[in-house]
């Protein structure tokens, strides 16, 4: 029988991270930058200290940073660590100077196109960047085999690249709307995340808002993702707060620029913030609060408004 | 009618719009952060109403007000014509060869036109990190024109880069050829607070063509860690004119995301 449920899978951010992350697991993390991070599923993989993760994605942000920074990541794999504007993930690129963490480089499409992989169940991909750069002559001490360049089998005299398919042991991601049973709408840019659920063993999908599996019946072209690769379902609203939330609010450039000034600065200050707003925090709600409540999220509701 | 220069702007401003007179109104051309957006954002309120934007987080082909924070700001996805996927753009646009232009930034720029984003000192244990490729490696493999914009500092200029993150001619004419790349000669501009450089391409190494205003040719060389070939036919970047320095500032860029140096708007 296929893991595959049409249950209902409606659980509380604890229940679902009890459940389906484990220490050393590989955790697919969506999510881009300033937009739609899975901050909420981050703060609760951080505060029942899963450890010696290795995270993937493609440009991975503060959820990356703060787990980094709480200590639970032995290895990133991706395409960037970094939060654009607003900075370096200054514990991510602390820990990979003093040699904490180790980072597997690849770019933005290697990245997608091995989950493209996992998610087809087929073992690897061709893809044609990487070539002559220096991203195929360094590789993770835990890497097994990073690439084979072979001889294109139709087209002779041709090089070809292969990189190895992608399967996260559980992927988080946060998303605007979602079924009890898991069916998913993702607005506007979706990122790497249509592939990397599809190919993650098992998904924790947040969402603002849990509607009903009619609607999806009604307009199936808006199904992002069906059931089939979602395993939890957890209701949160501002779940991606302080990033974006496309259509719903936009990212708290002051909240992300105070979290950047204790990244950068570190050591107790660091602490400080994580205490303050993570293991403070009994649930995502209580975070919320602190960082401003209602008022707060009002103002950058409105912010969305004029965007759209 | 004759052109009426500015004489308020800022060298920053101008490196943005030197570059996006590369920019033509049919291309495609996948937007990157910073000064660059900035140069995109010019040309298509400007010379080039009818360039199409994609961006790699999904976008393609919005219709953006003004600068955005990041690629994965909201407002990327402004009156797309589709918000789709990374794959979509990377994959399905950029790495299929349907784009045209790509802007790319970095730490180290070397004279084949390579990028580093990735770490100083030894790879496997850097003495500082930087971001990493992103999207950029798979642009500069797959994308026919690659335009950059940098301040022209020593440290940003050395004869090799530390790190390929992404290639540019790699060590030669041939070197995108021998290393198996598909697009094997892309053109390679770079525009700098000095001067404009390209890719020279029988001999895979950047050529000086143009000075900024009241630069010489010393003070790039100063500046500049390998010795660049420099143009018989040296130009001038001109000037932009008093109504491009009020669009860059009032319509690209109010509030001033990337264009730090120059007054802001009064509102």
């Amino acid at each position: 029988m296929s893991k595959v449920s049409k249950e209902v899978k409606v659980m509380s951010a604890q229940e679902a991270v009890e459940r389906f992350v484990f220490d050393g697991a590989i955790i697919g993390i969506g999510g881009q930058n300033v937009s739609r991070c899975a901050v909420a599923l981050a703060h609760e993989i951080i505060k029942q200290g899963k450890k010696d993760l290795t995270l993937t994605g493609c440009n991975l942000s503060i959820h990356m940073d703060l787990m980094v920074g709480a200590g639970l990541v032995k290895k990133c794999e991706s395409g960037l660590g970094g939060q654009g504007k607003f900075g370096a993930t200054f514990q991510f690129k602390r820990a990979i100077e003093e040699k904490r963490m180790e980072a597997e480089d690849y770019d933005h499409l290697t990245m997608v196109s091995r989950f493209l992989a996992g998610e087809m169940g087929i073992p690897f991909i061709p893809v044609r960047g990487l070539m002559g750069s220096d991203i195929l002559n360094y590789q993770a001490a835990s890497t097994k085999k990073k690439f084979e360049i072979i001889n294109d089998p139709w087209n002779q005299g041709e090089k070809v690249l292969l990189v190895p398919a992608m399967e996260p042991d559980v992927t988080i991601v946060h998303v605007q709307k979602a079924d009890e049973i898991g069916n998913v709408l993702i607005q506007g840019i979706a990122s790497h995340e249509p592939e990397l659920i599809r190919a993650s063993k098992t998904t924790i999908v947040s969402c603002e808002e849990i509607i009903s599996t009619q609607f999806f019946r009604s307009n199936s072209d808006y199904t992002t993702v069906p059931y089939h690769y979602i395993d939890a379902v957890v209701e949160q609203r501002f779940g991606a707060y302080p990033t974006a939330t496309y259509g719903y609010y936009s990212f708290d450039a002051d909240h992300i620029n105070y979290y950047q000034q204790c990244s950068r600065a570190g050591g107790e200050e660091y602490k400080k913030y994580l205490d303050e707003y993570v293991y403070g925090c009994e649930t995502f709600d209580d975070f919320i609060e602190k960082c401003g409540g209602v008022k707060k999220l009002n103002h950058l509701q409105r912010e969305m408004v004029r965007l759209m | 009618m004759e052109k009426q220069y500015s004489d308020n702007y800022t060298r920053e401003e101008l490196m943005a719009i030197e570059a996006s007179r590369f920019i033509k109104s049919t291309d495609t051309v996948i937007l990157g952060t910073g000064l660059p957006m900035v140069a995109a954002i010019f040309a298509q309120k400007t010379h080039a109403r009818g360039i199409n934007f994609v961006v790699e987080s999904g976008s393609i082909d919005p219709i953006l007000p003004s600068v955005p924070f990041t690629v994965a700001d909201p407002i990327i996805g402004y009156r797309a014509i589709k918000t789709g996927s990374l794959r979509e753009v990377l994959g399905c646009l950029v790495q299929r060869g349907l784009v045209d232009i790509g802007f790319l930034g970095g730490a180290e720029i070397d004279q084949f036109g390579n990028i580093n984003s990735t770490c100083i000192g030894d790879p496997q244990n850097p003495k500082v990190r930087f971001p990493g490729s992103g999207g950029a490696n798979c642009i500069a493999s797959c994308v026919p024109k690659i335009l950059i914009i940098t301040q022209h500092e020593k440290r940003r200029f050395p004869a090799k880069v530390q790190f390929i993150t992404s290639p540019g001619y790699i060590d030669g004419p041939d070197g995108r050829k021998k290393a198996g790349l598909k697009v094997t000669k892309p053109e390679i501009i770079v525009v700098t607070d000095l001067c404009v450089m390209d890719i020279d391409a029988s001999t895979g190494r950047l050529k000086v063509t143009k000075l900024m205003p009241g630069i010489t040719v010393d003070q790039v060389y100063q500046n500049t860690r390998f010795r660049p070939a420099v143009s018989e036919h040296m130009g001038v970047v001109e000037p932009p004119t008093e109504d491009e320095v009020r669009i860059l500032r009032e319509e690209v860029d109010p509030k001033r995301v990337y264009l730090k140096d120059c007054p802001k708007t009064p509102r």
